[in-house]
């Protein structure tokens, strides 16, 4: 009898390969669509509707169950709400990572076992190997930074039929299997705010706030913005400032609703040794280095660099550039994802 | 290609487009520019607004040219926020009795653009029975004196079922003249959205008795985006779209002369052949359903069968999923629909289906079939042996599961 697994599928290239992957090892793969929490702005069309068209035609076409699991509520309460929360804090939450620890190994994962499924699949970039979350073949792809509080029960069952392809390979897969929305764009952020951006999607619910923008070295008043929990440090767009070279922003008073920017790259305000952080999740505590001493990943995507853990605290030999509060910053060890934690204020 | 789903769109024939192609090129006036060229412009456009008038009985100069059946629709229901203006104006020189709210009443099963822009208003529903046709029972008791629209599609656009519009125009007529004994003097108006038929049915706006009627170019082989609302004398209508005053002031907005010409060719090449194209649907339809009596499992048809426009077949295999039916189709290029395009994008349940009492399982396994001038009896017949290939692996694959 062959094992089943639950696949995600939301339509794109990556979960659609996936299936029939599965279907080539000989799994009875049954597909599931997740419909999370969306809603229509006006003149916005969430394209959920679409994708799961996509996906129940890939499904149909490898001729495998398909089903929609109605997650809208849960993905309400645990991811939408608590990124409000936290942007209106001024801090600069990532859904993605909440979706995935709440959603997508949680309730998609206990909903499919409870349904009979063996084990639960998804298109992420990441390799699952005796009960560890790995780093995926595709360095360029690795997902993990996404996954790393996903728990231990469900890496466990999971597994990631992309775990060894590159990116390239996969698009060249679903050529040869004509998988109808192989070229499709990929869908690029949080999934429920559409091709709009998070900012256009938060000032629906939070309040706009005009305030000044001043120029952190001359305290000089530059420009002035509609609210300062829209702008993360770091961020180098949408200021209302002309010319010159590009502003960064460099600092928030949330009280007084000031947002701090400067010219200078290499402002002291940018740049750190040390980052404090909470909320640490340790996949397992045996596997992280005695002295401390890991890899650390500061964004998706971005390259692998040495730190040193202690405590709560990361040290860095070079300083880095700031990391906005809310973010997650991800552990490894080799290619081992030792977990992560968010970064305080 | 065999292409079933003309209730959704329809090609541009080679005429429409040729005649078209003058108006973007060579002809490319602003109609309402001073020098002479621009005149010709003007002068096509108005001969093609008179084609399309006469093909529904009435003249040029009762037409509002939009950009398409939705917008006439939404702009057809500002009869009703005209009316509270004007009341008030005129009630606030004399006295301050309040003005009743005007009421829109619209068939539970008319199409988005209808359902969506009735939310503006203050409005209720009438039902339908099994086959979609009007409670006319319902429509009466729900004639409250303040109602002053009534909006019901010439034919639905998921079921095909045609309305008896001549018949509730009576309704109304006889309504309005009680409301008159009475004294009471609200205006009482019927619309209705001609989008589905055009081709096959002869409609003419005084035996209709319509006061509105919405018109689409994209379902008879027109150029998408081009529609006109015609108006009746006794509405008055308050512009959406302000600007340059064309149109009587009702639409704004550059004409879009191309367009219109290309609608007046493709409602002339079907004036005067709504009865042979009748005919020549009628056999198909009946030709792709003997086809499909060789299905393991006959499908259940829907609607009415003695009220449906010829081209349309709407089905439903009880049991069986339809959109793995389209996708299974559509890997063998046969190209159907499932309820309305805009109610699937929405990934709802289709209101119409509902609204005729289907079970959910015959809401499921339900297509529309609508046949065009992409269809004969050869392809025909082939679609029917397709579809029976299909649905016979679907339900083959259901006893498996």
């Amino acid at each position: 009898m062959s094992k089943t697994v639950y696949l995600g599928m939301s339509g794109g290239v990556d979960s659609s390969v996936s299936a029939v992957l599965l279907k080539e090892q000989g799994y009875k793969v049954v597909g599931v669509y997740m419909k999370n929490w969306s809603k229509d702005l006006p003149g916005m069309k969430c394209p959920w509707a679409e994708d799961l068209a996509d996906a129940k035609r890939v499904a149909t076409k490898l001729d495998i169950d398909f089903y929609v699991f109605d997650f809208e509520k849960a993905y309400k309460e645990k991811v939408v709400d608590y990124m409000l929360s936290e942007f209106k804090a001024g801090r600069t939450p990532n859904p993605d990572i909440m979706c995935n620890e709440e959603i997508k190994f949680k309730l998609f994962f206990e909903e499919s076992i409870k349904r009979g499924a063996d084990y639960i699949a998804t298109g992420h970039y990441a390799k699952s190997e005796d009960g560890k979350l790995k780093l995926a073949r595709d360095d360029n792809k690795d997902q993990t930074y996404f996954l790393y509080r996903i728990s231990k029960d469900a890496v466990e069952k999971t597994i990631f039929p992309l775990a060894d392809l590159k990116k390239p390979e996969v698009k060249q897969l679903a050529k040869e299997h004509s998988l109808s929305n192989a070229f499709k764009k990929e869908s690029m952020g949080v999934c429920f705010v559409g091709d709009v951006g998070m900012k256009d999607f938060l000032r629906e619910y939070i309040d706009l706030k005009p305030g000044e923008i001043r120029e952190l070295e001359t305290d000089k008043i530059l420009g002035y913005h509609d609210g300062a929990v829209f702008y993360t440090i770091g961020q180098r767009h949408g200021l209302y400032v002309g010319g010159g070279l590009p502003y960064y922003v460099v600092k928030k008073d949330l009280k007084k609703n000031i947002v701090y920017i400067s010219k200078n790259l290499n402002s002291e305000a940018l740049w750190t040794k040390e980052i404090k952080l909470e909320n640490i999740f340790l996949r397992d505590a045996n596997d992280m280095p005695k002295d401390g001493k890991i890899l650390v990943r500061l964004r998706h995507r971005a390259p692998l660099i040495s730190a040193t853990l202690s405590g709560a605290t990361l040290f860095f030999d070079e300083e880095i550039k700031k990391v906005a509060s809310g973010q997650s910053i991800v552990f490894y060890s080799g290619d081992i994802c030792l977990g992560g934690g968010i970064v305080s204020k | 290609m065999i292409y079933l789903d003309h209730a959704a769109a329809t090609p541009v024939s080679e005429k429409v487009l040729k005649s078209m192609i003058p108006y973007l090129t060579e002809t490319f006036f602003n109609p309402s520019s001073a020098y002479l060229p621009a005149k010709d412009a003007r002068e096509a456009y108005e001969a093609a607004k008179n084609k399309i008038a006469n093909f529904i009985g009435a003249k040029g100069n009762d037409l509002v040219i939009t950009s398409g059946a939705t917008e006439a629709n939404a702009l057809a229901f500002t009869a009703i926020s005209s009316r509270i203006d004007r009341v008030a104006k005129m009630r606030q020189k004399s006295d301050s009795t309040p003005v009743k709210k005007p009421t829109l009443l619209v068939l539970e099963t008319e199409h988005a653009s209808v359902l969506e822009n009735a939310k503006n208003y203050d409005f209720e529903t009438i039902k339908v029975d099994k086959t979609g046709l009007i409670d006319l029972s319902d429509l009466k008791q729900k004639l409250t004196d303040n109602v002053e629209l009534v909006s019901v599609s010439l034919a639905n656009n998921e079921l095909g079922t045609i309305q008896p519009l001549a018949e509730i125009s009576a309704i109304l007529k006889e309504t309005r003249l009680s409301r008159l004994k009475r004294g009471i003097t609200a205006q009482l108006l019927l619309h209705s959205d001609a989008s589905q038929g055009l081709s096959l049915m002869d409609i003419n706006v005084s035996r209709l008795g319509v006061d509105l009627l919405t018109l689409n170019s994209a379902k008879v082989c027109g150029p998408k985006g081009v529609g006109a609302l015609y108006v009746g004398h006794d509405a008055r209508l308050n512009p959406v779209i302000m600007g340059g005053g064309q149109e009587r002031g009702l639409r704004s907005g550059t004409e879009n002369v191309a367009g219109v010409v290309g609608f007046a060719t493709a409602l002339e090449a079907v004036h005067g052949h709504a009865s042979a194209t009748r005919k020549k649907y009628t056999a198909l339809v009946e030709n792709l359903k003997n086809e499909l009596k060789k299905c393991k499992v006959e499908p259940v048809y829907l609607g009415n069968k003695n009220h449906r426009l010829a081209n349309f077949l709407p089905l439903s295999f009880p049991g069986l999923d339809a959109e793995r039916l389209i996708f299974k189709l559509e890997e063998k290029e046969v190209y159907v629909s499932t309820g309305s395009a805009c109610s699937a994008s929405k990934g709802e349940p289709s209101h119409v289906l509902r609204a005729i009492g289907l079970t959910d399982e015959e809401i499921a396994g339900s297509l529309r079939l609508t046949l065009g001038v992409l269809n004969n009896e050869e392809n025909i017949k082939e679609a029917g042996r397709i579809i029976c290939e299909v649905v016979n692996s679907e339900y083959e694959r259901q006893k498996n599961v």
